[in-house]
């Protein structure tokens, strides 16, 4: 009896409880979310470059898009002139959805400027071109870990010596693994990605790399952090994260920057131009 | 401010009190409990026809000079019999007094009259005293009896709810209490997420919580002081006490080494309920032990030395991929010196270290860190007229801050062994504290700390651009972390050795105050003021169950926190101390209250200066606690109003090749809830006493849930769905409450067998309250909605305790 009653203790003791519940969130307007990660194959000499534009929503809601007056790049390394404007102008294919077909030259060299303007506001983001390395080779391979259930690909790149590179992995299903070169400059490198699951045989896997700078690293970073479905039991402070993407209206000088008046109307996303490097691997 | 002032009028109201009238007298001695030889602390002695009366210190020692003659002298302290003796001064006397126990067993008490009448008189303020007796009464989970959760039912005391360790005290951070150990300063106070505190119970002798008008003689951390004092040890005769309670037992032995003379104390608890969990499927685990040794031998009149030791260990593991073990080893040495019949001194040398390791079984590595702290402290009290106790004395600890070792589990891992650097520092203060009766009506108590901290030399130094470790991007309007230029070697101002050398110092000046007005025997009122300097700082990250305890020094990126807190109170005794009211309201005022940059990495981060930012705090509030303590029934109400909350706002621009950039601070360098903010504070505590057998405990407790972030929106990117969230800590969890009750049954006890036991039957949390201990927020991978995920730790909880002793 008195071992029952402990057991009985000791059950509503340990177990944590979990529930789902209703609570109020409040909004905080929608916001502007611009995806504008332009991916270079410079095997071919014209890129289309595509952006994503959309309006977020409240947590339990619905992501929504919206429209907006003008999308425009403008490549500073050009100097201007009738046949060259030095800026190309993305046009709405669908909703949300800004398009256009652009040079590899436009976009590799000199730095670009990303503007979009919408509901009077206009956002404002600038980068350079970033290089990477091409994928040596795709094998798949036996390893499991912990208890099995798991699909391993191995993968190996030769890093480049001559500059400090950050790579970002694009390995399907919405999976992503970042490096950087600090401890194989200028070699070959190979690392194991581990699928949670057994992907089917048969199936064809696309991998890509893209070489990324740093801020677009930490940036891609702390989102997938924030995107992971399961409690971080060391999770930091959780903050927006902000993307390289400003808010400019008030701004009178690009050079000088002391009117940060609009610190809390800012977008959402991410403006990269980032070289790929795609490879396939079929599933045994 | 004016320092030279404030001096001079210190030492104006001590020359004008000195009286040399007639022939005076010195009586003085220790108060003892009669079978045990345990010295009693904080026990009256009052001279009625005198108006006059002292009190005991830490150590039972007391003295008071009065003039020759005839005087009746009384000594009355709940929980044993009164004694009242003529005394015939005429010339000093050496008197010690042996208390006996009520032949009932030490009930009552919530907080002893007598410390409340004198309270009346006694210019401190802001300080509640706890009877062990009381503590061992407040009904908690599993049924155990525990101090910290007991001075959580007192005003202007709140805590995170379960699974939380630490407490925090008038809105400040639990960083900010200095919890002291018989002297020894003790770093993290739980056990088993807060559910039991590293003091036994059954050890514990005396109990003080300092909120407010902190006297000089304790320093080092803001908020409070939560002093506690164990047993020495039945010089007497061999004793035995223990408990077996449903998660964990207890057992305590005492005896004499030298009849009166020389006694030891060995405590020990420890926890079995993990051994359970596997039969149960539970692959988490959460276990505890504790030992607290002591002995103290009394060389003669004049001199006593105290020995004692404590290790702790908890060790926590989910579902085994992590494992962390942390907990306290204090090892303390006293020396009590009777100097003359007016002045008591106690010398302490004491080793102290808080442990605090994971292992990472996901990650392939361990990570050790430690704080070690070697003190050594002089503590004087001159009791020098009875309207006159002077105390001074000094305090120096040199630390060693190890941020941690990172050691690879596995030979072959990719990971390399590293030292993180250690950091060293020594801290010296010295005080001197008046307690000064005026009058019959007015007494104030004033003094001065005057504190040092210096930051010696260490292997690693990091420079940065401009000395600033944290960048601003002005574009992107975030804080980045800065890399160090100039890796390694250690700047002038260091030498390259660990610990040599000083890089920075800072000096502060605490002047302390309060003053205590009495109308009647009934009804004061009180003021009080005090400067307190705090230099290391506890980076904790709060928004998750396992907080990572790092103890950082102050330096040339982290400044010591200063505060400055005001404090008004009143109280009144209704109908001779059967209901009492007290009530304060007070205000704090911090400067250099650091907080985290957004998306800051605190795991073994080598260079935390690199995700801080300085910024002020401030709190503000009412608190009242009315008590009732009437015959068989005892009880009172706190209940606390307050404000918690801190501005990080953006540092002075500099001017950068003509540019200059306003920052934005942290939630736009407005005032924002500090994590511990809790608007409302109730506590209910009610005991009753059927008859000598049966007792009933109840508590309840209220508080605002606590303030935390939740996403304002969502976006995708990449295929990625990411929340995102709105100012810091603008959002509450749901509030909360529970009550506990609890049934103690002591058992006839057998005339001829020294036996005692009693039941303990108690139910936790009685109308099963899921309070959220956390919410999180994911994606339900059937539905693809978005979901709020609240976490509970404990619903209803009833327990059994056997508690016995012999």
């Amino acid at each position: 009896m008195k071992r029952i009653l402990f057991i009985i203790l000791l059950v509503l003791a340990f177990t944590n409880c979990e529930d789902v519940i209703d609570i109020d969130i409040p909004s905080d307007g929608p916001r502007l979310i611009i995806d504008a990660v332009i991916k270079v194959d410079t095997s071919l000499a014209f890129q289309t470059v595509r952006v994503k534009v959309g309006l977020t929503d409240a947590f339990f809601g619905e992501v929504a898009v919206t429209d907006l007056k003008q999308i425009t790049i403008t490549n500073l390394g050009i100097n201007p002139t009738f046949g060259n404007p030095g800026f190309v102008v993305l046009l709405e294919v669908e909703p949300g959805v800004y398009q256009k077909e652009v040079g590899n030259l436009f976009l590799t060299q000199g730095e670009l400027i990303f503007q979009v303007d919408h509901e009077d506001q206009l956002y404002l983001a600038r980068t350079y071109y970033v290089p990477s390395v091409p994928i040596d080779t795709l094998i798949q391979g036996e390893g499991t870990s912990l208890n099995g259930g798991q699909t391993e690909i191995i993968t190996t790149i030769t890093d480049e010596i001559s500059r400090n590179d950050f790579y970002l992995f694009d390995f399907d299903f919405n999976e992503f693994f970042l490096s950087k070169d600090d401890f194989y400059r200028g070699e070959q490198f190979e690392f194991s990605y581990l699928y949670d699951r057994i992907l089917e045989p048969g199936k064809e896997v696309d991998i890509s790399i893209l070489g990324v700078d740093r801020a677009f690293f930490n940036y891609m970073n702390l989102l997938i952090e924030q995107s992971k479905s399961d409690l971080d039991i060391f999770a930091t402070p959780v903050a927006t994260v902000r993307g390289n993407i400003i808010n400019a209206t008030d701004i009178d000088n690009i050079e000088f920057f002391d009117n940060v008046d609009q610190t809390n109307n800012f977008a959402l996303g991410y403006f990269a131009v980032v070289q790929e490097f795609k490879k396939s691997i079929v599933i045994k | 401010m004016d320092k030279i002032f404030y001096f001079k009028f210190l030492f104006f109201i001590l020359y004008s009190t000195v009286v040399f009238a007639q022939e005076n007298y010195t009586i003085s001695g220790i108060v003892k409990e009669a079978s045990s030889n345990e010295s009693l602390i904080g026990v009256t002695i009052v001279f009625p026809e005198l108006k006059t009366g002292v009190t005991t210190n830490e150590y039972g020692f007391y003295s008071i000079t009065l003039p020759s003659g005839t005087h009746t002298l009384q000594i009355s302290s709940i929980g044993f019999k009164d004694i009242v003796q003529k005394i015939d001064l005429n010339e000093n006397l050496k008197l010690n007094f042996k208390l006996e126990i009520f032949v009932e067993e030490l009930e009552e008490v919530v907080l002893t009259e007598d410390v409340e009448k004198i309270n009346i008189r006694k210019p401190q303020m802001s300080v509640n005293s706890l009877s062990v007796e009381t503590i061992k009464n407040i009904p908690l989970v599993f049924g155990e009896a525990d101090v910290i959760n007991s001075i959580l039912l007192l005003p202007g005391v709140t805590n995170a709810g379960e699974a939380s360790t630490g407490f925090n005290v008038r809105g400040g951070a639990a960083d900010q209490n200095l919890i002291l150990l018989d002297e020894a300063i003790i770093f993290n106070s739980s056990h088993l997420f807060g559910f039991f505190s590293v003091f036994n119970p059954d050890a514990t002798k005396d109990v003080k919580l300092y909120k407010g008008g902190i006297p000089s003689r304790y320093g080092g951390r803001v908020s409070s002081v939560l002093e506690v004092f164990q047993k020495e040890g039945n010089s007497k005769e061999f004793k035995v006490s223990g408990g077996i309670g449903t998660i964990a037992s207890r057992i305590l032995l005492e005896g004499p080494i030298v009849q009166d003379r020389a006694a030891f104390l060995v405590g020990g608890r420890v926890s079995y309920g993990q051994y359970f969990l596997p039969a149960l499927d539970i692959d988490n685990s959460a276990s505890f032990y504790d030992i607290n040794a002591k002995a103290h031998y009394r060389l003669n009149e004049k001199n006593k030395i105290l020995l004692s030791g404590y290790f702790g260990r908890d060790s926590f593991s989910l579902d085994k991929s992590f494992t962390n073990t942390f907990g306290n080893s204090v090892a303390n040495f006293r020396w009590n010196h009777i100097i003359s019949d007016k002045i008591f001194s106690n010398l302490s040398l004491i080793y102290s270290e808080y442990f605090f390791g994971l292992e990472l079984d996901l990650l392939g590595f361990n990570w050790d860190s430690n704080v070690r702290q070697f003190n050594l402290k002089l503590d004087i009290n001159d009791f020098k007229s009875d309207k006159l106790q002077i105390n001074y004395g000094f305090n120096n600890i040199y630390y060693v801050f190890n941020p941690g070792i990172v050691k690879p589990l596995d030979q072959n891992s990719d990971i390399l062994e590293e030292q993180l650097t250690k950091k060293y520092a020594d801290e010296f203060a010295a005080y001197v504290d008046i307690e000064h009766y005026i009058s019959d009506k007015f007494s104030m108590e004033y003094g001065i700390r005057l504190s040092l901290f210096a930051r010696l030399g260490q292997d690693d130094f990091n420079l940065y651009l401009n000395d600033d470790p944290v960048i601003f991007d002005p574009f992107l309007l975030t804080y980045l972390e800065a890399d160090p230029i100039d890796p390694v070697d250690p700047p002038p101002g260091f030498s390259s050795g660990n610990g040599t050398g000083i890089s920075d110092i800072y000096t502060n000046l605490e002047p302390r105050f309060s003053a205590s007005y009495r109308f009647n025997t009934n009804t004061s009122i009180k003021a009080g003021y005090n400067r307190m300097a705090q230099y290391i700082h506890l980076l904790s990250n709060t928004s998750s169950p396992t907080p990572l305890d790092v103890w950082t020094p102050s330096g040339p990126y982290v400044k010591p926190q200063i505060l400055d807190q005001y404090a008004l109170g009143f109280y009144k005794n209704i109908k001779n101390g059967v209901f009492t009211i007290e009530t304060e309201v007070f205000y704090k005022d911090i400067d250099n209250r650091i907080d985290y940059i957004d998306g800051a990495d605190l795991i073994a981060n080598n260079a935390i200066e690199r995700v801080i930012l300085n910024g002020e705090a401030r709190a503000y509030g009412w608190e009242m606690l009315f008590r009732v303590n009437k015959n068989k029934f005892k009880g009172w109400l706190a209940y606390t109003l307050s404000k918690s909350e801190q501005r990080t706002p953006g540092r002075t621009p500099k001017v950068d090749n003509g540019r200059s950039n306003r920052e934005t601070g942290i939630n736009l360098g407005e005032w924002y809830n500090t994590p511990y903010d809790k608007t409302h504070d109730i506590a209910l505590y009610g005991s009753y006493d059927l008859n000598k057998k049966w007792r009933f405990n109840m508590d309840f407790i209220y508080q605002t849930g606590q303030p935390t972030n939740y996403p304002v929106g969502q976006f995708e990117f990449q295929g990625l769905i990411i929340p995102y969230y709105g100012l810091r800590n603008e959002e509450r969890l749901p509030d909360y409450h529970r009550l506990d009750i609890s049934a103690k049954f002591v058992p006839t006890k057998k005339a001829s067998s020294k036996w005692q036991s009693e039941w303990v039957f108690s139910v936790y949390n009685v109308y099963n309250r899921k309070n959220a201990a956390s919410i999180n927020f994911r994606r339900n991978q059937d539905t693809g909605v978005n979901e709020a995920i609240q976490t509970s730790i404990f619903g209803i909880v009833p327990a059994v305790t056997y508690n016995f002793k012999f």
